[in-house]
């Protein structure tokens, strides 16, 4: 099995983009392999605690739980985290607080990675 | 290193793609209807420039896209067989 | 091991998003991530501009004036001062009409390395040979 690195950069509700993200993140870590996955920009959004999942919206909250349950790792650019309101202390838990070298640092034991952008 | 790049859109607005050359692409979100349409009578020129084509079968039936009906060029696979295209037929990747 | 070369590609121009500007802010902490790996592991970048993504990369950028951001300018001054390698698509700033001299440049601030303006064929080279493509 290997590891797959996700650059996730688009922004939350209405995006498709962030769930494919997601939904690729999920299909890789049933498969066995090792998923790494890096928010930036407004996708970082998806780590505030308390979202409210109305039917038709997407949301990061239940997404990001049960994945990590399952082993994926989440880690958020705390300057666009905080830059967006989000605070640590009303984050999702479990979500890996750090700055754009930790993306870097996954890419470099990745076998395979993915850069989806923003907007 | 075969590189594999999906591509998102349908009009697609630039020519990265050509430039970036890669060996094999993956039709995802919008970018299913090169499968699916035909523009003018016409099917979609990637059709006839990679010969390793996939499409997400979760977007095209998103889309209302019965999956057996896509060109034949395209291989469908679902999210599972995207991962095995992803670490199996490809090298690296990258996302349009 | 040792290290693993990654291609990011910038296709759309700087400002109206975030997306083309955060690869090169991604770009540059290259310079940091040795911190989270083993001693001799890095991550070298080479930092390409094709398409419509070589249009936002010149120089007398009031952005931070304007808007309160960083301007891009600034920001390809700090490539030059981490060694970042960046290449700009000639075949590109011709077709759009932009002067190479009208680029930034970082020598007075020390400085080693500039940007460089080359083919398309030389920024294929770098997508081809790198472990990694990613694209912005």
């Amino acid at each position: 099995m290997g590891k797959l690195t996700i650059g996730c950069f688009p922004g939350l509700v209405g995006n498709m983009s962030y769930d494919f993200a997601l939904k690729l993140a999920e299909a890789a870590k049933d498969k066995g392999h090792d998923v790494d996955v890096w928010l930036s920009g407004n996708a970082t959004a998806s780590i505030a605690a308390g979202q409210k999942h109305l039917k038709d919206y997407s949301t990061g909250e239940q997404h990001l739980t049960r994945l990590m349950e399952k082993g994926v790792n989440f880690c958020t650019c705390e300057a666009c985290s905080v830059a967006r309101g989000v605070k640590k202390d009303n984050s999702v838990e479990g979500v890996i607080w750090s700055a754009m070298h930790w993306y870097l640092g996954s890419i470099h034991g990745a076998d395979r990675v993915l850069q989806i952008g923003g907007e | 290193m075969k590189l594999g790049v999906f591509v998102s859109d349908f009009e697609l607005t630039n020519d990265t793609l050509d430039r970036v050359g890669p060996d094999g692409v993956i039709l995802v979100a919008n970018g299913v209807y090169h499968a699916a349409l035909k523009t003018g009578g016409n099917a979609s020129p990637l059709l006839g420039k990679y010969s390793s084509l996939y499409a997400l079968s979760d977007d095209l039936e998103t889309r209302g896209i019965d999956p057996s009906t896509v060109d034949s060029k395209v291989k469908v696979v679902d999210y599972s067989g995207l991962v095995d295209v992803i670490f199996n037929d490809f090298e690296k990747i990258a996302w349009l | 091991m040792g290290d693993v070369n990654c291609a990011f590609v910038v296709q759309q121009p700087q400002y109206k998003g975030e997306t083309s500007r955060l690869a090169i802010t991604h770009a540059i902490s290259y310079q940091t991530v040795e911190i989270l790996l083993d001693d001799g592991d890095t991550v070298t970048p080479t930092l390409n501009f094709i398409g419509e993504g070589v249009l936002g990369l010149t120089r007398n950028q009031t952005a931070m004036e304007k808007y309160g951001i960083t301007s891009t300018e600034n920001h390809l001054m700090n490539c030059c001062l981490v060694d970042l390698e960046v290449n700009v698509c000639k075949e590109d700033l011709e077709k759009y009409g932009i002067d190479p001299a009208t680029l930034p440049d970082a020598e007075e601030m020390g400085a080693d390395v500039s940007i460089n303006v080359v083919p398309m064929a030389d920024i294929k080279a770098k997508i081809d040979a790198a472990r990694h493509v990613l694209i912005f």
